[in-house]
C-alpha cells in the first residue's frame, strides 16, 4: 500500500454484519475494559476432518516451500514428554470450555480455560491450556455477618444472577463465597484488617453482571436492601490470572515434567500443546538467563490493492493485488523468507520468491497458508490494525472465502472484527479496529509512532525518512492500478514497491528497539505485550498497583466513575519568565524525578490519606502526619507506609540496577534488554503520578494529586528564594543571582558570572546546598548551562547547552517554531538559522540580515517553493466542516478538476497560499502546489510574511532588537517586489508575446535580436548571468533526478514517485519546468 | 587554411620562418546537444538505457571469446548455485555519499562538517542492475573501491539463495579499437595543451599568461626558439580560462561598477587569445568554472564573451569534452570533471590511473548522470567510446602528469594531466610525430 498512514489506511466503514460474528464494542473509556467470554464451540472441535481437507491442497500449492517456512522440528525430550517445558509467553487469553476431567476431578459445566502462546528457546510454538484458574473479585462483609448468612446471601445472589443471565446454560453461577480478611486500600485505617466476602463466580463475564447486581442493591433478609461497593470487580480475567500467579507481560513460564497433559485432541496448530493446573506452573523473574528473548518469528507484511480511479480501496469492490511477506527471528539482522503473493503473473525479483496466482481467491489461500507454516508469532506492519488486516477480512467475506479467516493458532476459529474507540487524555480519541489473532500478537508501527513520537507526519514516507534516513518511493495510488493491468514487468515494479513496505517496519523495528523496549515495559508493569498498545497507561500502572496490593493484603475499590466532576486542581507552577536575551552562563538546577520524590517523601499514598472526619476520630498527633500545602493529611511512614511510595522506591532502585548492569553488559543484546529495562522504568515511576490524577481513570485520588504539585510549587519558590538569599554580594559572591525562569521541576538561576566554568561551580555548589533542606529523596541536581540563553516566554526559549565547560552540546530550543508542524518549512528554516547565528555565531546583525534577505527573495519570488507549502491533514469531508479551511476547500476544488487524483479524508492536503482579488479569504487562496509550479500562478508573498514568518521572527527578535518590528518587516528590503505572471487566467488568452530585451525588459521590435541596441556591448555580461542560472539549474536537476533515482532503487527505470511529503518533490518538479524555459533563455542567444 | 608566419623581429635579419601546419578535423559532434534534442522532461533512465544497449551489445561479442561455454543470463534469470554470466550497469551503494536530502535533516548540526575529498568507506558494496532488475554483488575479485556507478561489465559467477550473486570473474569492455598510425612519421609538429588559465582569479599572473603567449606566437626568445615555437600547429585551452567573482551572479541587477567587475576579466582573456589567434589555431573548452552550462557535454563558450579572437577562423571554441583530428593523431580530452568526480567516488593510485580506466571501461564519463552533471540524453550516450584515441587528457589538475598506455590490440595512448596554469605556469607540449610530451615552465620571479 502506498500513503501509509495518511489517505488510504483509514478504517473502513463497517460491512453489514455477515454470517461471522462480528462484535461491536464501544468503550468510551479506555478504562472500562470488560471481558468477553469466547466459548469454545463443540462444533469446531468436530470440524477437524474438515480443517485438514481445506488445507490439503496447501501441501501441494506450497510444497517446496514448506521446508523453509516451518518451525524446526521438536526434538525426542518434547516427543517423549520427559523434559519440561520452559517457554517466554507473548499473549494470553481465555476461553469457556470444559473443565479437564483428569485435572479437575471435581469440576462440573463450563469454565474459563487460559490460553498462553509463546515460544521455546530452541524455537518451538508452544500453546498452555491452565486449567483450574478461577474468576472472583471481593466486597466488604456487611458486620455481623455469620457463615450462615453468608451461605443464605449466596443463594440470594445466585438467584439473581439466574434472573438477569437467563439464556446461559451454567448449573452454578457463584461458585461459593468465602469469608477472607483484607482491608481497602483507601484511607489510612488503624486497625489491621476487616473480613471482605470472595465471591468466586463461574465465568469471567459474570464478573460484570455481578457487580451490576451488587451495585444496585440487593435484598438480604433483615438488613433489607442494600447496596455493596465492589472490589477488584474490574480486573480483566488474563490480568487477574498474571496478577495471582505472579505472571509478568514476556517472562518465561516452566511447566515441570508429569505436570503437564499433552492435549487428547490439537485445538491448536502449535507444536507443543499440553494442559495443566494453574498451581502447577513456575514463573520465572526475568533476569539472568531468563532475561533473554526467545527466538520468535516477527512477521512483517504489506497489502496491495487497486482502487478504482478516484476512489479510495474498498474491500467491497476492490481487489487485493499483492501480499509481500517478509519472516525475521528476533534477534536475527535479515529475515529468512522474503515473498509475495501476486494475483497474475510477476516477474522474478532476486532473493524474494515471488508467488503469482491467477485469482484473488488463490492469493488470498496462499496468504493464509503461509501463516499456518510460517507460525509468526508477533506480526508487524504499518497501519495493518486499521487497514490490512480488516481489509484482506472483509474481501475474504466479499468473495466468500469462508475458510480464509482461521488465522489465528487455534485450529478453525476465525478471526474476530470488531470496531473499538480507544480514547485517554494522553493520545486522545482514535477510532480503530480491533482485530483479534489468536495466539499472534500485532504490533502496528503506526500506532507505535504514534504513541511514541512527535512527529510532523505519520506517513511511512516520513516516518522511514526521520527514523532510517531514508526516502521511499511513492506511488500514486491511480498509478497502482495501471501498474497491475500492465505486464509481468510492470507488476514486479508494484511488488518490489509493496515489499519495501513490508520491510521499512521491520527496519523502524529493529533501529528503534521496540521489541526489547516493549517487551521490557511489559515485564516492568506486568501486563500482557498486546495492551501495552492497545491500552492507556493506567492499566499498567493498576497492574502494578493491584500486584503490591496482594502482597500487603489490600484491596483495591471499585470507585465509580466520577467523570470530570470531581474538578481539576491546580497544575505546576512556573516562575514568570523574565523574558531577555542573557549573554551571562545560566545555570539549571533541576529536581531529579520530582513528582517521584515528593510522593516517596511524603508518603503520599491511597492508604495514608487521612480523611478529615478520621483526623478528628483519631486524634492523630501532628508529629505523625505530614499536612501538604494544598491542606490534605497523610500519615508518616512509620505509621504506615504508602503503597505507591513503595512501588515507586522498587521502580528506582531497580532502574538504578539496570543502569549499573548497562554499564558493565558487554553482549549488545543484554545491553538493547537492559536500556529498554531501564527506560520502561523511568516510564512506569512517572505515569504514577499521573494515575493519581486522572478522573476518568481506574482509582483517581486528587487528594494525593494535588498534593503532589503543590509540594511541587512550594519546592520552587522555595529554591528561587535560598538561591536569591544565599548567592548575594553581601554573603561574599561576585555578583546577586537572580532566577530568571523556572518551570515544573527546573530553576534556572543567572548566577553573574561569566564564564561557563564558574557558573557550572556555582551551579554545584547551589544543588548541595538546597537538596540539604530537603526530605530525602528530594534532591536538587545540577546538569547543565545555558550559555548565550534566549528566554521568550513561558515554556519558550533557546540556549547553547553545555555540560562541560570546553564544548557546548547542541542548540536546545522549546518551544519555537523549530520543530512545529503547521507551519511552512521556510519558517523553520528561517528559526532555526537566526537561532544558529544569534546563539552560535553570535551574529545578531548576521541574523538580521539573513532575515531582511530571505523576505526579500519572498517577494522577489526567488524562494523554493517546496519551502512555502503548508500541509494539513483532511479529516472529513467540507460540508462536515464547521468553519471553512484552506485545505478542505482546496481539496474541494481538486476534486471538480479531477477526481483521480484530488485527495480523499485521511490524506494530508499540501497547499500554498497564492494571490486572488482583492478581499478574497485565505480559504479562497489556497492552491495545490503543482497546479501553481504548472500554471505559474503567483504566490502570495504577504500572506506568508504576515501569517507565517513574522510572529516566530519578533518573539525571537524582540528580546535583542529595539524596534523589531520596523528593522525587520520594513525597509528597503521589502521595497522590490516580483510577481509571476500565471499562464492559466483568462487575460492572458488575449495577451500576444513579444521579444523583450534580455538586458532591460525593453519590448525588441525585430524577434531576431537577443539585446536592445541600449544595451548591445554587454553581452559579456549578461551572457554570463544567464548562463550562470541555467549552470544552477543544471547542477540542482542532476542532484534531484539522481536522488529520486537512488530512493527508487533503480537506474533504467523512469521515476514514478509522487510523495508530498517529500522535501524534494517539489523542487524536483520545478527543476524539469525551468530547465525547459532557462535553455528557451539561453538558446535566445544563438539568434 | 592561410599561411601564417611567426613574427620575425630584426635580429633575425628578415629570416622568415614558416608556421607549420596540420590538417585539424573536429569530432565534436557527437557532444552537440541537437535541437531536436531539446529537453523535454525527460529524466536519467533514458542514458543508462542507452548505455546499457551500446555496451551490451559489445560485451555480448566479447563473451564468447572470454568463456566459451557458460550462458548469459538476466539478473532475473538467475538461478541459485548455477554458474552463468550475466551483464548490467554497477551501482554503488556508499554510505558516505553525499545527498541533497541533508539539507532537510532534522537538525543542523553545530559542528561544520569536514567535506572529505573522497565518498568511499568499506561498506560500500556493488550491485548489477539491467533492465529486469538488481542483485547485490559479492566476491573477492570485485572491489567496491574501484568501480563506480554507471559503469557497464560482464561478471561470471553463481546467484545464492539469499539474494547475492557471488562474482568470480569480471569482463570489463577494455580499449576501443584505434586506427593505426606509425609510430614515428614525418616531422615535429606540437600541440600546446593549457588549462586552468583563471584569468581574473587571485592566483593568475597576467605576465605570466602573456609570456606563454609570447612564447606560442614567437615573440619570445632566440631564433632557436622562434623555430621550435614555428613548430606549434595547435593551441587547445582544456577548461578554467576565467574566474567570475562569485556573489555576482545572483540573479539582481547589478550595478555598473559590478558589471565592469564581471565583464572585466572576459576582456582581458579575449584580447589574449586574439593575439593567439592572429599566430597560431586555438581551441577553447569551457570547464567546470567557466560562464557555460554545467552539465557535460558542456556546450561551447559563446562567441559573443569573444568579439575580438572569434573575428578569426583560427579560434574555435568547442564542446567539453573535445574531440578532434590533427593529421592522423586523434584527441580526446576533458576539462578534468570525469576523472576528478571519479577521484571523490572511487579509490586510485593517481589521475592517471582513473583515466586508463575511464579507456577500460570505454566510457568517458560513467559516474555521470549519477554524481556527475549530465544532460538527460534520450537514445544515445555521448560518452561511450566508439574508438580509441591517440591521446587523451585532462584539465585543471594538480600537476602535470603522463604515461603512455597499451592496449591488448596494440593500441598506444598518450595519457596527459594538465596543470592548472595559473596556479604552476606550466603548460604541456605534445610532439605529434612520436607523441612525446614535455612541460613549458613560465615563471616571473627574478633571481
Amino acid at each position: 500500500m502506498n500513503n501509509k498512514g495518511n489517505s488510504r489506511k483509514r478504517p473502513q466503514p463497517p460491512l453489514p454484519p455477515p454470517q461471522q460474528p462480528q462484535q461491536k464494542h464501544h468503550s468510551s473509556m479506555e478504562d472500562e475494559d470488560v471481558d468477553e467470554d469466547v466459548f469454545l464451540e463443540e462444533t469446531l472441535l468436530l470440524q477437524h476432518e474438515e480443517d485438514t481437507q481445506a488445507f490439503r491442497d496447501a501441501e501441494e500449492r506450497q510444497a517446496p516451500r514448506l521446508q523453509k517456512w516451518k518451525r524446526p522440528p521438536l526434538c525426542q525430550h518434547y516427543l517423549s514428554q520427559s523434559q519440561s517445558i520452559i517457554f517466554q509467553q507473548l499473549d494470553i487469553d481465555y476461553v469457556i470450555g470444559d473443565g479437564h476431567k483428569d485435572l479437575l476431578p471435581n469440576s462440573s459445566g463450563p469454565a474459563a480455560i487460559l490460553r498462553i502462546f509463546g515460544v521455546t528457546k530452541e524455537g518451538h510454538s508452544v500453546c498452555c491450556h491452565v486449567h483450574g484458574f478461577e474468576p472472583y473479585f471481593y466486597i466488604s462483609c456487611p458486620p455481623g455477618m455469620g457463615p450462615d448468612d453468608i451461605s443464605h446471601f449466596h443463594q440470594i445472589l445466585e438467584g439473581r444472577m439466574r434472573e438477569v443471565n437467563r439464556s446461559s446454560k451454567v448449573p452454578k453461577f457463584v461458585r461459593r463465597i468465602e469469608l477472607v480478611q483484607r482491608r481497602s486500600i483507601m484511607y489510612y485505617q488503624q486497625q489491621k484488617d476487616q473480613p471482605f466476602l470472595k465471591i468466586v463466580v463461574a465465568l469471567p463475564t459474570m464478573i460484570t453482571s455481578c457487580r451490576g447486581i451488587l451495585d444496585r442493591g440487593i435484598h438480604i433478609d433483615g438488613l433489607g436492601m442494600k447496596s455493596f461497593m465492589t472490589y477488584e470487580s474490574n480486573v480483566l480475567f488474563a490480568l487477574r490470572f498474571m496478577i495471582d500467579c505472579d505472571i509478568v507481560g514476556g517472562n518465561w513460564i516452566e511447566v515441570p515434567v508429569g505436570k503437564y497433559k499433552k492435549t487428547a485432541k490439537n485445538l491448536s496448530y502449535c507444536q507443543l500443546e499440553f494442559e495443566c493446573l494453574y498451581t502447577d506452573m513456575i514463573s520465572h523473574v526475568p533476569e539472568g538467563e531468563f532475561s533473554k528473548m526467545a527466538p520468535f518469528r516477527i512477521l512483517s507484511f504489506d497489502i496491495e490493492c487497486s482502487g478504482r480511479k478516484g476512489l479510495f480501496p474498498e474491500p467491497t469492490h476492490d481487489p487485493v493485488i499483492q501480499v509481500a511477506n517478509l519472516v525475521t527471528l528476533q534477534g536475527e539482522d535479515h529475515p529468512f523468507v522474503r515473498n509475495v503473493m501476486t494475483l497474475k503473473s510477476c516477474s522474478p525479483i532476486v532473493g524474494v520468491d515471488v508467488m503469482p496466482f491467477d485469482t484473488e481467491k488463490d492469493v488470498l489461500l496462499a496468504w493464509r497458508d503461509f501463516i499456518h507454516e510460517a507460525d509468526p508469532d508477533i506480526i508487524i506492519g504499518y497501519n495493518i490494525c486499521k487497514f490490512d488486516l480488516p481489509y484482506l477480512i472483509q474481501r475474504a467475506e466479499v468473495l466468500g472465502i469462508a475458510e480464509f479467516s482461521i488465522l489465528g493458532r487455534i485450529r478453525n476459529s476465525r478471526v474476530r472484527v470488531k470496531d473499538t474507540t480507544f480514547s485517554s487524555r494522553q493520545y486522545g480519541t482514535r477510532e480503530s479496529k480491533e482485530v483479534t489473532v489468536e495466539g499472534r500478537v500485532q504490533f502496528d508501527l503506526l500506532q507505535v509512532m504514534q504513541r511514541d513520537y512527535k512527529l510532523s507526519s505519520y506517513s511511512l514516507n516520513s516516518v522511514s525518512a526521520h527514523f532510517l534516513n531514508e526516502q521511499k518511493e511513492d506511488v500514486h495510488h491511480s498509478i497502482i492500478s495501471d501498474l497491475q493491468n500492465g505486464n509481468s514487468e510492470t507488476r514486479r515494479r508494484l511488488a518490489v514497491y509493496c515489499l519495501k513496505d513490508a520491510y521499512l517496519p521491520q527496519r523502524l523495528l529493529d533501529k528503534l528497539m521496540l521489541i526489547y523496549n516493549y517487551v521490557e515495559m511489559a515485564r516492568v508493569t506486568g501486563v500482557p505485550i498486546s495492551f501495552l498498545l492497545s491500552r492507556g497507561q493506567s492499566i499498567k500502572v493498576l497492574s502494578q498497583l493491584l500486584r503490591k496490593a496482594k502482597q500487603k493484603n489490600l484491596v483495591i475499590p471499585n470507585v465509580k466513575q466520577a467523570g470530570s466532576e470531581q474538578g481539576t486542581y491546580e497544575g505546576a507552577t512556573v516562575l514568570e519568565a523574565s523574558a531577555g536575551f542573557f549573554e551571562k552562563p545560566i545555570a539549571t538546577l533541576d529536581f531529579a524525578s520530582l513528582y517521584p520524590s515528593i510522593m516517596m517523601a511524603y508518603n503520599l499514598c491511597y492508604c495514608t490519606l487521612v480523611t478529615p472526619e478520621d483526623m478528628h476520630r483519631l486524634n492523630l498527633p501532628p508529629e505523625w502526619v505530614n499536612k501538604t500545602p494544598s491542606g490534605e493529611t497523610f500519615v508518616k511512614s512509620n505509621l504506615q507506609k504508602g503503597i505507591l511510595p513503595e512501588i515507586l522506591e522498587e521502580l528506582l532502585a531497580a532502574r538504578k540496577r539496570a543502569k549499573a548492569d548497562l554499564k558493565e553488559a558487554k553482549d549488545p543484546l543484554v545491553k538493547a534488554v537492559l536500556d529498554g529495562r531501564q527506560l520502561a522504568l523511568k516510564i512506569s515511576a512517572n505515569s504514577v503520578y499521573g494515575f493519581t490524577g486522572a478522573t476518568v481513570g481506574q482509582l483517581p485520588c486528587l487528594e494525593i494529586s494535588s498534593s503532589v504539585t503543590s509540594y511541587g510549587r512550594q519546592m520552587i519558590e522555595h529554591t528561587k528564594k535560598l538561591v536569591e538569599d544565599k548567592f548575594t554580594v553581601l554573603a561574599g559572591y561576585e555578583h546577586n543571582a537572580e532566577v530568571i525562569y523556572g518551570d515544573t521541576d527546573s530553576v534556572m538561576v543567572q548566577f553573574g558570572v561569566p564564564t561557563v566554568d564558574e557558573a557550572m561551580n556555582l551551579g554545584r555548589e547551589a544543588a548541595d546546598y538546597i537538596s540539604g533542606t530537603f526530605i530525602k529523596p528530594i534532591k536538587l541536581e545540577f546538569e547543565k548551562v545555558y550559555y548565550p540563553y534566549l528566554l521568550i516566554s513561558k515554556k519558550r526559549y533557546a540556549g547553547l547547552l553545555w555540560t562541560n565547560p570546553n564544548k557546548f552540546d547542541k542548540m536546545d530550543a522549546k518551544g519555537i517554531e523549530t520543530v512545529r508542524r503547521d507551519n511552512c518549512l521556510l519558517v523553520k528554516n528561517l528559526v532555526t538559522e537566526c537561532l544558529h547565528k544569534i546563539l552560535i555565531d553570535r551574529d545578531v546583525p548576521g541574523a538580521v540580515q539573513y532575515v531582511k534577505n530571505t523576505i526579500a527573495d519572498l517577494l522577489m519570488n526567488r524562494v523554493d517553493l517546496s519551502l512555502l507549502v503548508i500541509t494539513k491533514g483532511l479529516t472529513k469531508t467540507g460540508d462536515d466542516y464547521e468553519v471553512k479551511a484552506a485545505h478542505v476547500e482546496l481539496a474541494e476544488r481538486m476534486r471538480k478538476r479531477d477526481a483521480a487524483t484530488a485527495p480523499n479524508v485521511g490524506d494530508r492536503v499540501p497547499y500554498v497560499i497564492v494571490k486572488a482579488a482583492k478581499g478574497a479569504k485565505a480559504y479562497e487562496r489556497s492552491e495545490d502546489p503543482i497546479y501553481v509550479l504548472d500554471n505559474n500562478i503567483p504566490i502570495d508573498p504577504h500572506y506568508y510574511l504576515e501569517n507565517q514568518i513574522s510572529k516566530p521572527l519578533l518573539r525571537i527578535f524582540e528580546p535583542i532588537l529595539k524596534n523589531a518590528s520596523k528593522e525587520l518587516l520594513q525597509g528597503s528590503h521589502t521595497r522590490s517586489i516580483s510577481i509571476s505572471t500565471p499562464s492559466n487566467s483568462g487575460i492572458m488568452k488575449f495577451a500576444k508575446k513579444q521579444p523583450t530585451c534580455i538586458g532591460c525588459k525593453a519590448l525588441i521590435s525585430n524577434s531576431e535580436y537577443t539585446l536592445c541596441s541600449h544595451c548591445k556591448g554587454r553581452e559579456a555580461e549578461l551572457y554570463c548571468k544567464s548562463v550562470a542560472n541555467v549552470s544552477e539549474l543544471e547542477k540542482l536537476f542532476g542532484r534531484l533526478w539522481t536522488q529520486c533515482q537512488e530512493c527508487q532503487g533503480s537506474l533504467h527505470q523512469d521515476v514514478l514517485c509522487t510523495s508530498r511529503d517529500c522535501p524534494i518533490f517539489y523542487r524536483r518538479k520545478k527543476a524539469q519546468k525551468d530547465m525547459v524555459e532557462a535553455k528557451l533563455q539561453l538558446d535566445r542567444w544563438n539568434l | 587554411m592561410e599561411a601564417m608566419e611567426v613574427d620575425s623581429s630584426s635580429k633575425n635579419g628578415g629570416f622568415l620562418l614558416q608556421r607549420k601546419q596540420s590538417l585539424y578535423t573536429s569530432l565534436d559532434s557527437c557532444f552537440e546537444i541537437k535541437k531536436e534534442e531539446m529537453y523535454r522532461g525527460q529524466q536519467f533512465s533514458q542514458i543508462y538505457y542507452a548505455r546499457l544497449y551500446l555496451m551490451r551489445t559489445l560485451l555480448y561479442s566479447l563473451v564468447p571469446n572470454w568463456k566459451p561455454l557458460l550462458p548469459v543470463c538476466t539478473v532475473l534469470g538467475l538461478e541459485e548455485g548455477k554458474e552463468c554470466i550475466i551483464v548490467g550497469t554497477l551501482y554503488k551503494h556508499m554510505k558516505l555519499k553525499p545527498s541533497i536530502l541533508e539539507e532537510y535533516s532534522k537538525e543542523r548540526s553545530a559542528i561544520p562538517l569536514v567535506k572529505p575529498h573522497n565518498f568511499i568507506h568499506p561498506d560500500d558494496y556493488l550491485v548489477l542492475e539491467d533492465e529486469s532488475g538488481r542483485v547485490k554483488l559479492r566476491g573477492d575479485v570485485l572491489l567496491p573501491s574501484v568501480y563506480v556507478t554507471g559503469i557497464v561489465v560482464a561478471l561470471l559467477g553463481k546467484g545464492s539463495d539469499a539474494g547475492y550473486f557471488w562474482v568470480e570473474d569480471i569482463l570489463e569492455a577494455g580499449l576501443p579499437h584505434q586506427v593505426e598510425r606509425p609510430i614515428e612519421s614525418g616531422e615535429d609538429k606540437y600541440v600546446i595543451l593549457v588549462s586552468g588559465l583563471g584569468v581574473g582569479s587571485s592566483s593568475s599572473n597576467p605576465l605570466q599568461f602573456q609570456l606563454l603567449v609570447d612564447h606560442i606566437t614567437g615573440h619570445l626568445g632566440d631564433a632557436k626558439e622562434q623555430s621550435i615555437a614555428a613548430k606549434i600547429v595547435q593551441v587547445i585551452i582544456a577548461g578554467n580560462s576565467v574566474e567570475i567573482p562569485c556573489g555576482l551572479l545572483n540573479g539582481q541587477n547589478l550595478s555598473s561598477k559590478d558589471q565592469s567587475r564581471l565583464s572585466e576579466p572576459i576582456k582581458e582573456l579575449d584580447i589574449l587569445l586574439t593575439q593567439i589567434a592572429a599566430g597560431v589555431p586555438v581551441d577553447i573548452m569551457p570547464g567546470p568554472n567557466d560562464p557555460a552550462n554545467f552539465s557535460l557535454p558542456q556546450q561551447p563558450l559563446h562567441r559573443c564573451l569573444f568579439p575580438g579572437a572569434s573575428a578569426y577562423n583560427t579560434f574555435k571554441s568547442c564542446h567539453n569534452p573535445h574531440s578532434l583530428k590533427l593529421d592522423d593523431v586523434s584527441l580526446l580530452g576533458t576539462s578534468g570533471q570525469n576523472v576528478d568526480d571519479l577521484e571523490k567516488y572511487s579509490d586510485a593510485k593517481g589521475k592517471l590511473d582513473s583515466m586508463e580506466r575511464t579507456l577500460r571501461w570505454r566510457h568517458l564519463a560513467p559516474t555521470a548522470p549519477n554524481t556527475l552533471g549530465c544532460y538527460p540524453f534520450t537514445d544515445r550516450d555521448p560518452f561511450f567510446l566508439e574508438s580509441c584515441p591517440h591521446v587523451y587528457f585532462i584539465g585543471n589538475q594538480e600537476k602535470y602528469d603522463t604515461r603512455l598506455i597499451k592496449g591488448e590490440e596494440g593500441q598506444i595512448v598518450r595519457l596527459i594531466c594538465i596543470p592548472r596554469f595559473s596556479e604552476t605556469g606550466v603548460a604541456v607540449v605534445l610532439n605529434m610525430r612520436n607523441l612525446e610530451c614535455h612541460t613549458l615552465s613560465f615563471g616571473t620571479q627574478f633571481g
